[in-house]
């Protein structure tokens, strides 16, 4: 009866075995990619959106600025749709480390968790409503002892694109009268 | 206590519900007593409540054991599935390493001639696949420059074949920068899946002088295990059998 009471935890366990069986198969590195709420978006303005990306555990991905000449740096690639200009990507600042094959050489990584921060500019012609915004992270994984050829990782998005807000256009006629 | 709480009997362990074996006999949201429809027994709520089937009240969401088992099996068949593709994959792997000829192919060098990997039969191979944007390449690539300085004399040939999609210009500088000293050769993929698809680098294979793999390193190893793999290389013998090469991989994609 009391087995009853454990089957779920069991069957969680028995699938996080078969989980790391599966990543032990390939032990290819990976890189996920996490779902972004609706972002809303007023035209002719800028949103920033904040995309999280989260980097295997037990590897480490070259950072946008590495410090080599040769290292694959990290780097976002959006293909927006018309009229939806991309401003600024800003990119993390890497991880300052040193790894058993480079022990004299620190190397700027990202590992575990990281956000990279785009802006979005909807412009004025702009049909308001949802937009999907696609792109791709080029990254290149090592670990400790190896590297692994670069990969990429789909991004996407939605956008939902307002109105902009009503500006207040300060109106002489109207302004406020002091009457003493 | 509302019907919802009811989930299992506490003598048969089988699952209570509206629909087969559970017996409200009170009110339509309270009941005063239960019966199983599976074994009959009939019990007080209080039998089956908290802690009388290990649960908290909590806990004992809407379990089907039918969808348990059948959760189980899959998450069994995907243990299984997991391991036996990992198992294959390492039998593979060995089976490259055991595999009596080396795969033969011939890639074109950064001098812009084509070198045959049968044309060196008779040598000691040290087939190493690295990339420019490999960080451990990095650190082995000395190494081997060194060894193939202390054992090429004695037959050994070190070969590297660059699996990077960099042009060539940046190849040769990396290898200018390392001081290389052995030939270094712009990989195809093809050479690549031949050799069991190189996924990670650095990868360096090691051939005996009658053609055959004796040795494999995956990844950066220390300087020691290289050298061990190259005598095991430089050991063997040329063999009547190996005179006539494989196959050849012709530098093409």
């Amino acid at each position: 009866m009391y087995l009853r009471g454990h089957k779920t935890r069991l069957i969680w366990v028995l699938a996080l075995f078969a989980g790391t069986a599966f990543a032990q198969t390939g032990k290819a590195p990976s890189v996920s990619f996490a779902a972004v709420p609706l972002v809303t978006a007023p035209r002719a303005a800028q949103t920033m959106v904040n995309l999280n990306f989260r980097v295997a555990s037990g590897f480490h991905i070259n950072s946008n600025t590495p410090k080599d000449e040769f290292l694959i740096p990290t780097a976002l690639k959006m293909d927006l749709p018309t009229d939806i200009v991309l401003g600024k990507i800003a990119y993390p600042d890497g991880q300052n480390l040193t790894f058993p094959f480079s022990p004299d050489q620190q190397l700027s990584v990202y590992s575990g968790d990281f956000t990279i921060a785009v802006a979005v500019h909807p412009l004025l012609s702009v049909t308001p409503g949802k937009y999907v915004m696609h792109g791709v992270l080029r990254y290149q994984a090592c670990d400790n002892a190896q590297c692994f050829p670069p990969k990429t990782v789909p991004v996407s998005f939605d956008v939902k694109v307002v109105k902009e807000p009503a500006t207040h256009h300060a109106n002489p006629a109207q302004s406020p009268h002091v009457h003493n | 206590m509302k019907i919802e709480e009811f989930q299992f009997c506490p003598k048969c362990g089988v699952r209570l519900s509206q629909n087969a074996g559970l017996s409200p006999e009170g009110a339509s949201n309270t009941v005063s007593s239960v019966t199983c429809g599976a074994c009959g027994a009939t019990f007080q709520p209080s039998d089956v409540a908290e802690g009388a089937l290990g649960l908290p009240a909590g806990a004992r969401g809407n379990r089907n054991p039918l969808a348990l088992v059948v959760v189980a099996v899959v998450a069994a068949a995907m243990l299984y599935f997991g391991m036996h593709m990992s198992r294959r994959s390492a039998d593979a792997q060995s089976l490259i390493m055991r595999a009596s000829p080396a795969p033969d192919f011939t890639l074109e060098s950064l001098d812009g001639k084509n070198l045959r990997l049968s044309d060196l039969r008779g040598k000691a191979v040290l087939l190493n696949f690295w990339a420019t944007w490999c960080g451990p390449c990095k650190i082995e690539t000395p190494w081997l420059v060194e060894l193939q300085n202390q054992y090429g004399a004695q037959g050994l040939q070190v070969i590297g074949v660059a699996m990077d999609d960099s042009g060539k210009d940046d190849i040769a500088k990396f290898a200018k920068d390392m001081g290389v000293n052995y030939p270094v050769l712009l990989g195809k993929e093809a050479v690549g899946d031949a050799y069991g698809g190189v996924p990670a680098l650095p990868e360096s294979f090691f051939i005996g002088r009658d053609g055959k793999i004796v040795d494999k390193i995956i990844g950066l190893k220390g300087k020691g295990e290289i050298e061990d793999s190259i005598k095991k290389a430089l050991d063997t013998q040329v063999s009547a059998s190996s005179a006539s090469p494989p196959a050849v991989l012709q530098a093409q994609k």
